[in-house]
């Protein structure tokens, strides 16, 4: 109405006043929230972190939730920062796992990726392999029928665990489950008779990475593959140095152009004798066995 | 101020004689009293199920009073005509708009009261919680009720103009994407897209953020070992000014609309 | 003095959902309430009456043209301070007793304490509702609720006071209570603005009225005027006549009847009535009465409403 506002223009003025300035100042504020919120650490969690709470509140949008929430913890498992830092810390990444899980128990990435970002030690994932037991164990009870549920736990009792005699036992127990590949047995008799030693790993990371359904799992896998080789790869150039001295009494003076698995050539400093990984490769060296 | 005062007391009487207030009062009670039970089924932390569940139930149940009563309150106000004899008395609209905001957040204060001391003596009856988790409470309901009063502010702006049906939907739409908004902008810039990432980016400061008001969860009210998680007070006086400064510019378009409107 | 001043006021509205189409709901009505009078806004329902209080009140805003009450704008809040207003079928929050709603509207007014609980009370009794002053307004029927209405109209005192419909959903006996309350107010030196379509009452109590139909104003001024103005013609009533007489006066009458000794004629303009007139005298016969003929206000309102 065209004398609404005239009829009080004082009142109309000052309700403009006030609208603009709120919304001049409410960046500010937001950015210095913001800037207080611990590093990392994602603060939408906090009042519903018991899954059954939230399964109770999705009202029957449990899929639709699900699918939300598993968009949520990989944002937060893969989020960089302006600097393109990664978290630090992944407090709530099982609580954000379990809600998802229980929300939908069909979502098997969840599981199977969930494992993996929980395992992996710190920086890269949350170091809470025992978390990641639970987990997979949670899925085995919703799909009791799938055998790479048991195997992947299985999997994180060698690599993280290093409880050898454990992920021989769960890999003989996905072996009997219907449907399970014959080569589960045999993993589950090296690991049981050998324990530790690096074939199996490769072994497993290449199925791993042959068979992952997501990008985050392959590129782990890729990732411990490549470091794997990286490991062998130095290890023989420096058996190679340490023979050449023990002959001529110098380092040799070239390797040849030795490459890591990224097409980067290894760094080698002849008078040092000193051979590594090249700073600028595009490996990214894992701790590995 | 007193007209505006006037109005409040009014509205404020309104709600404590409806039968639905008391509904969902009972209803949040009850959900707090049941965290007792599912308390005793977890091992060692059942302080903090209880926290988290009352927590989580004050915060659901005071948003649907919000909703529920907010909209109700302007609706009835205008579709019963009740504001024909109330706007020829010598009452500004923004004053009657004003009167109306406060009278809910009275409402809202009391029920989260109520619902707070509901809590606390459930928290009591287990016994194991210190001291101090108490007083820290009340920051973390203080949180609840200006996300609270920021929703009841929403609803109050879509019922000057539009159904209370179509307001009621609006209100809980963008609370719920209030509380995804970190995760729009996060979209935005995994994108890889500019014009996404700037839309993103506009969208977390444009659509109100509840995600800031989630300073203080049952962790941060117990503070027990293993549980730690510090309260930042500069944080939540960031989430107060926030508050602040949101309701204000939804307040202020409350008073522009309502002051331009007809009543036919 | 004009208390009231309406000038060329005119309202539009939106209707239709897609592409709205203004309808002009009130046309450029012009109008002056003197102090101190009962004025009658009349009209056929729809005619624009509400729409003319709600836009006196600012309910609604002009689409042109102006309206002062007490030399103050229309929207000014101000002036609200001095003014009391009913709206049509009022409602109001049925939690409250009427104690309750009143003493709130009174602390709109800035009243409180001791004066304004027993204004409260004088007005309840006022309006006969002091055996139901601490009942909920939803346990009241409609006719109590608009008692109620007239009672906060008046909390103020106000020097001006708006009535939309005041005797709607009444009985009869309410409609007499209503009508004494008015008139009340007039004794008190206080303006009232009635609308209504009920006109009988509006015949009893108003001074002056204003017609209103389609938006427009018809007619304004006393009933008296506006009915006089349409006197169709006198009906002449004789008695001592004979046959004779019959066929000598029946050219100038459009109607003739003989009652019994009395005979009842009806001349239509001023020419025949004094024929007839002259006929009578010269002729030694007895004259029982003379009679101008006006519609009623019912047929003028039907002429109003049928003929358009």
């Amino acid at each position: 109405m065209k004398s609404g506002g005239g009829r009080h223009p004082g009142t109309r003025s000052g309700a403009v006043a006030a609208l603009v300035l709120a919304a001049l100042l409410v960046k500010p504020v937001q950015d210095f929230i913001d800037a207080r919120a611990p590093a990392g650490e994602e603060p939408d969690l906090l009042f519903f972190n018991s899954p059954e709470l939230v399964r109770k509140m999705a009202l029957g949008f449990e899929p639709l939730l699900a699918d939300l929430y598993w968009m949520r913890t990989i944002q937060y498992y893969g989020r960089r920062d302006d600097e393109g830092r990664r978290r630090e810390s992944f407090e709530n990444l099982h609580t954000l796992l379990d809600i998802t899980t229980t929300l939908d128990p069909g979502l098997q990435d969840a599981y199977r990726a969930g494992s993996c970002f929980l395992s992996e030690p710190p920086p890269v994932g949350a170091g809470q392999p025992e978390l990641a037991l639970e987990l997979l164990e949670k899925g085995a009870r919703s799909h009791p029928l799938q055998w790479r549920l048991v195997y992947e736990r299985g999997f994180v009792h060698y690599l993280y665990l290093k409880d050898y005699a454990a992920a021989g036992e769960t890999w003989l127990e996905a072996a009997r489950v219907p449907g399970a590949p014959e080569w589960l047995a045999g993993l589950a008799a090296m690991a049981l008779s050998k324990g530790g030693a690096e074939e199996i790993a490769v072994s497993l990371w290449r199925r791993q990475y042959e068979e992952a359904t997501s990008d985050a799992v392959r590129d782990n896998a890729r990732n411990h593959l490549h470091s794997l080789q990286v490991k062998r790869d130095l290890a023989a150039l420096r058996d190679r140095i340490e023979r050449h001295r023990a002959a001529t009494g110098s380092f040799p003076p070239s390797l040849g152009t030795p490459r890591d698995p990224m097409g980067t050539p290894y760094a080698y400093d002849p008078r040092s004798g000193r051979v590594d990984l090249d700073p600028a490769s595009a490996v990214r060296c894992l701790d590995v066995p | 101020m007193n007209r505006i005062l006037a109005i409040a007391r009014n509205t404020f009487r309104e709600t404590v004689r409806d039968k639905i207030l008391y509904n969902l009062i009972l209803f949040a009670l009850v959900m707090i009293g049941s965290s007792l039970a599912l308390g005793q089924l977890t091992l060692g932390n059942e302080d903090k199920v209880i926290l988290d569940l009352g927590l989580g139930a004050i915060s659901v149940f005071g948003l649907l009073i919000a909703i529920f009563i907010g909209i109700g309150l302007v609706y009835k106000e205008l579709e019963k005509r009740t504001v024909y004899a109330l706007l020829a008395k010598p009452v500004r609209r923004y004053e009657l708009v004003l009167g109306k905001y406060l009278g809910l957040l009275w409402t809202l204060g009391v029920n989260l009261a109520v619902m707070t001391a509901g809590l606390a003596l459930a928290l009591g009856y287990t016994g194991r919680a210190p001291a101090g988790a108490y007083w820290r409470l009340l920051p973390a309901v203080g949180l609840i009720f200006l996300s609270l009063a920021l929703a009841t502010a929403l609803a109050l702006l879509f019922s000057t103009f539009s159904t209370p049906a179509l307001a009621a939907l609006f209100t809980f739409f963008l609370w719920v994407i209030g509380h995804f908004n970190a995760d729009l902008r996060t979209f935005g810039e995994l994108s890889g897209s500019p014009a996404v990432e700037a839309l993103g980016r506009a969208l977390y400061y444009v659509i109100p953020n509840f995600g800031n008001f989630n300073l203080i969860d049952g962790r941060g009210v117990l503070q027990t070992a293993g549980y730690a998680r510090p309260i930042d007070p500069w944080a939540v006086a960031g989430a107060g000014a926030y508050a602040l400064l949101f309701i204000a510019f939804l307040l202020a378009l409350s008073v522009i609309i309502f002051a331009r409107r007809d009543f036919k | 003095m004009a208390v009231i001043e309406i000038e060329n006021l005119t309202k539009d509205f939106a209707v239709g959902f897609w592409r709205k189409r203004p309808v002009r709901a009130l046309d450029g009505l012009s109008l002056e309430v003197r102090a101190g009078e009962i004025f009658g806004f009349l009209g056929p329902n729809g005619a624009g009456k509400s729409t003319t209080l709600k836009l006196l009140m600012h309910l609604l805003s002009p689409t042109s043209g102006s309206a002062r009450i007490l030399g103050r704008p229309a929207g000014d809040t101000a002036m609200h301070e001095r003014i009391g207003y009913l709206p049509e079928n009022p409602y109001f929050y049925d939690y409250l007793t009427p104690r309750e709603l009143l003493t709130f509207m009174g602390r709109l007014f800035g009243m409180g304490g001791a004066p304004l609980a027993r204004k409260v009370r004088e007005l309840v009794g006022e309006v006969g509702l002091a055996a139901s002053a601490d009942l909920q307004l939803r346990k009241f029927s409609k006719g109590m609720v608009q008692r109620l209405g007239i009672a906060q109209a008046l909390i103020n005192e106000p020097e001006v006071v708006f009535l939309d419909e005041p005797m709607s959903g009444l009985d009869p006996l309410g409609r007499m209570e209503v009508r004494r309350i008015v008139t009340g107010l007039r004794e008190r030196g206080v303006t009232v603005f009635l609308s209504s379509h009920i006109l009988p009452d509006v015949e009893a109590i108003c001074d002056r009225v204003a017609i209103l139909n389609r938006g427009r104003l018809q007619e304004a001024g006393t009933l008296e005027d506006i009915l006089r103005a349409r006197i169709s013609g006198h009906e002449v009533i004789l008695s001592g006549w004979t046959e004779g007489t019959l066929e000598a006066i029946r050219p100038w009458c459009s109607e003739v009847r003989a009652m019994g000794e009395r005979l009842h004629l009806r001349a239509d303009d001023r020419e025949d009535l004094e024929a007839v007139l002259g006929f009578v005298f010269a002729h030694g016969l007895e004259l029982v009465s003379v009679n101008p003929i006006r519609p009623s206000l019912e047929e003028y309102f039907q002429t109003l409403v049928v003929g358009k």
